[in-house]
């Protein structure tokens, strides 16, 4: 039973972090124009990092745990670094824009909404899956 | 990591970000409803150009008042209600520190300060900037190369080493504001916009040269011109001049129309296979052959019979550059003698509307014809939205081409079509309040930059033309006040920003400027479409008054 729990939990993993690669790579290389560097190397590390323990997990392979475990870090950190200077960036501008700011601080809030299932929950997620694995284990 | 070890972790981050949210939110923010604080900048401009500055605490009125009395002289009085540090961490956060049309940048550096007010960072352009960051191309508060070389010019220091070792400020001011006008929408009046469409018109007949042309750009701030011409823009302006000319029975208005089709069927006409074709080089477009024949079919109507051929010789060209599906081919090689199948935004509305107005002239079924499907064309959106041919922004010439055929080829799908662009127009329409009362009833471009006049105006003359077939056609009341509404208050934002006479102390040739219409509130340069846009408008609306 538990395993068949844990080869959910594996799989479900996998697709969920080969979405999030898909969603980055035709996002920022399909649709974004023109190429910058400080845009397309954190999004090739991350995306990179996603496929590899994507297809870890749902190939068995002996460290595809320690794969999930590199992407979900990645992933987290990467996530509270981007959150928190779209937080600053709009307090910035809300500070020298005052009033006119309104209207980007909801436009930013509304991208936060859409990135703190990717880069927050997701990762958390499988941070605690992981801890839990372990835990299992030692008992 | 644990559930309890991630609670911790994501408490200490959210407070942490909180409390530098607060930080920064407390040391940037201005408070731009405070009591002046006592500092007083005093201006004295005189032929456009700042020629004495004092910078007082207490009472200003005498500050400068010798030299004011010289004729000429403008005194501008600001007084500083609030201030926050800049963080000039690097050149791009400083150039995002500031707001534009609002904000003020003082430095202090080696115990001495500068200041630059919001009428000289408007003088010396540095509102809005273009930042190339990578590829990418921002729109910043201010430039801060052009700042810095000010307040560095005024310290005797050199940029660099202001931007290393000084302390920079923004601030806001409360002065005597002559621009933009203080004008609420209820204060448009007909007198109002009759007013200024013979200014906007005069403004192009002064700024005509002997050969029919004209200033194409005129930087308000420098006196000086661009030296690019393009020629859809000079067939608009003569359009609108004609149309103005014989609306206004304006004799002098309608001259300077036709010098400028002169120019136009002299100067810029060129063979295109069997027909004449208008613009230069080895490439033309159907946008200056669109606007052209229009311009003629105007001149015509006040009675210059000389451009009865070249209209409808034009009229030809157009009609043998349409496809099947009733849109056109936009270019034609002249070099090569064929038509060229690319399309761009605005050309087919042009050429639908100039075969439409034609069409009454020639008395030609084909005219009309070509009109019509064209408009069908236009109109007629595929399910998939975004894949559609042409930007949905843009449609301006579209709604006038249905006004212009509604009671020959009546469309009620375009007029549907115009309807819900003109709704979704109003949805980009600032209110104030929230928004501050100079800007209300402009079109947003985003929240941290000015709105810009020209596409306001154009879908202006869109929604007037919607408004006189919604009347036709019978549309209810509801709409019908909403398209008002809408119209009254664009009006509203435009004659506010008309210079009438405008900032008249930052030009140095005020009188040249009269009449004009600036890009934006930050960009005081003229193009010829500016007013052209702007005043055929406000002409339309005139009309459609009239006729009522």
């Amino acid at each position: 039973m538990a395993n068949v729990s844990e080869s959910r939990a594996r799989v479900s993993f996998a697709v969920l972090n080969a979405l999030v690669a898909v969603i980055l790579l035709v996002g920022v290389f399909g649709l974004m124009h023109p190429r910058f560097w400080a845009v397309d190397c954190p999004a090739a590390l991350l995306a990179g990092v996603e496929l590899v323990s994507a297809v870890a997990l749902l190939a068995r392979l002996p460290w595809a745990l320690r794969a999930l475990s590199i992407a979900a870090w990645v992933t987290f950190v990467g996530g509270l670094l981007l959150v928190a200077l779209i937080v600053l960036t709009m307090v910035f501008l809300r500070s020298v824009h005052g009033e006119d700011g309104m209207v980007a601080t909801a436009v930013s809030g509304l991208v936060l909404a859409l990135l703190v299932p990717y880069t927050l929950l997701l990762p958390a997620v499988q941070l605690l899956w992981l801890k839990g694995r372990v835990g299992e284990r030692e008992s | 990591m644990t559930l309890r070890g991630l609670a911790r972790v994501l408490l200490a981050y959210a407070l942490a970000l909180v409390v530098l949210s607060l930080i920064l939110w407390r040391a940037l923010r201005l408070d731009r409803t405070r009591a002046p604080s006592g500092t007083t900048i005093v201006s004295l401009w005189r032929g456009g150009t700042r020629v004495a500055r004092s910078v007082v605490t207490g009472q200003a009125e005498h500050v400068l008042g010798l030299e004011s009395a010289v004729p000429g002289s403008t005194r501008s009085i600001e007084q500083i209600v609030d201030s926050a540090p800049i963080l000039a961490l690097n050149r791009l956060v400083f150039a995002a520190s500031v707001a534009p049309v609002r904000d003020g940048v003082s430095v202090s550096y080696q115990g001495r300060t500068a200041y630059v007010t919001p009428d000289d960072l408007l003088k010396i352009e540095a509102y809005e900037s273009n930042l190339q960051l990578g590829p990418l191309q921002l729109v910043l508060g201010v430039d801060p190369d052009k700042v810095l070389a000010s307040l560095a010019g005024e310290l005797k220091t050199t940029p660099d080493e202001l931007f290393r070792h000084g302390s920079f400020r923004r601030f806001a001011v409360r002065g005597d504001q002559r621009f933009p006008r203080r004008l609420k929408d209820s204060d448009v009046s007909l007198a109002e916009i009759k007013n200024s469409v013979q200014s906007a018109a005069r403004y192009l007949a002064r700024n005509q040269k002997r050969d029919g042309s004209f200033r194409y750009e005129v930087n308000a701030m420098t006196g000086g011109d661009a030296p690019d011409y393009n020629y859809p823009r000079h067939a608009g302006a003569t359009y609108f001049l004609a149309r103005a000319g014989n609306q206004l029975k304006d004799q002098r208005l309608f001259r300077a129309a036709r010098q400028a089709g002169a120019f136009m069927k002299d100067h810029a006409t060129l063979r295109c296979g069997a027909h004449s074709c208008v613009g230069e080089g080895d490439e033309v477009d159907i946008g200056s052959a669109s606007l052209a024949l229009l311009a003629y079919v105007e001149l015509l109507n006040g009675g210059a019979s000389e451009f009865r051929d070249a209209a409808l010789d034009l009229a030809a060209f157009l009609r043998s550059q349409q496809l099947p599906s009733g849109d056109f081919q936009h270019f034609y090689s002249v070099k090569e003698q064929h038509a060229i199948n690319l399309q761009v935004e605005y050309y087919t509305g042009e050429a639908a509307f100039a075969l439409s107005r034609v069409a009454r002239i020639s008395q030609a079924a084909q005219d009309l014809d070509g009109a019509r499907r064209g408009l069908a064309f236009l109109v007629a959106r595929p399910a998939l939205f975004l894949g559609a041919h042409y930007f949905w922004g843009a449609e301006h010439w579209t709604c006038q081409v249905l006004e212009d055929l509604w009671q020959r080829a009546p469309d009620r799908r375009a007029l549907q079509f115009c309807l819900d662009w003109q709704a979704a127009n109003r949805n980009m329409q600032y209110t104030s309040p929230p928004e501050r009362p100079e800007y209300d009833g402009a079109l947003s471009r985003g929240p941290f930059v000015s709105p810009r006049l020209t596409p306001l105006a154009s879908r202006l003359e869109a929604a007037v033309a919607t408004l006189a077939v919604a009347r036709s056609a019978g549309i209810d009341a509801a709409q019908l006040a909403l398209l008002e509404a809408e119209i009254r208050r664009g009006f509203g934002f435009l004659l506010r920003y008309q210079f009438s006479p405008g900032p008249s102390y930052l030009m140095p040739d005020p009188r040249a400027l009269v009449g004009g219409v600036p890009g934006s509130p930050v960009d005081l340069h003229v193009r010829i479409d500016y007013p052209q846009h702007a005043g055929d408008a406000w002409l339309r609306y005139l009309e459609l008054v009239e006729v009522r």
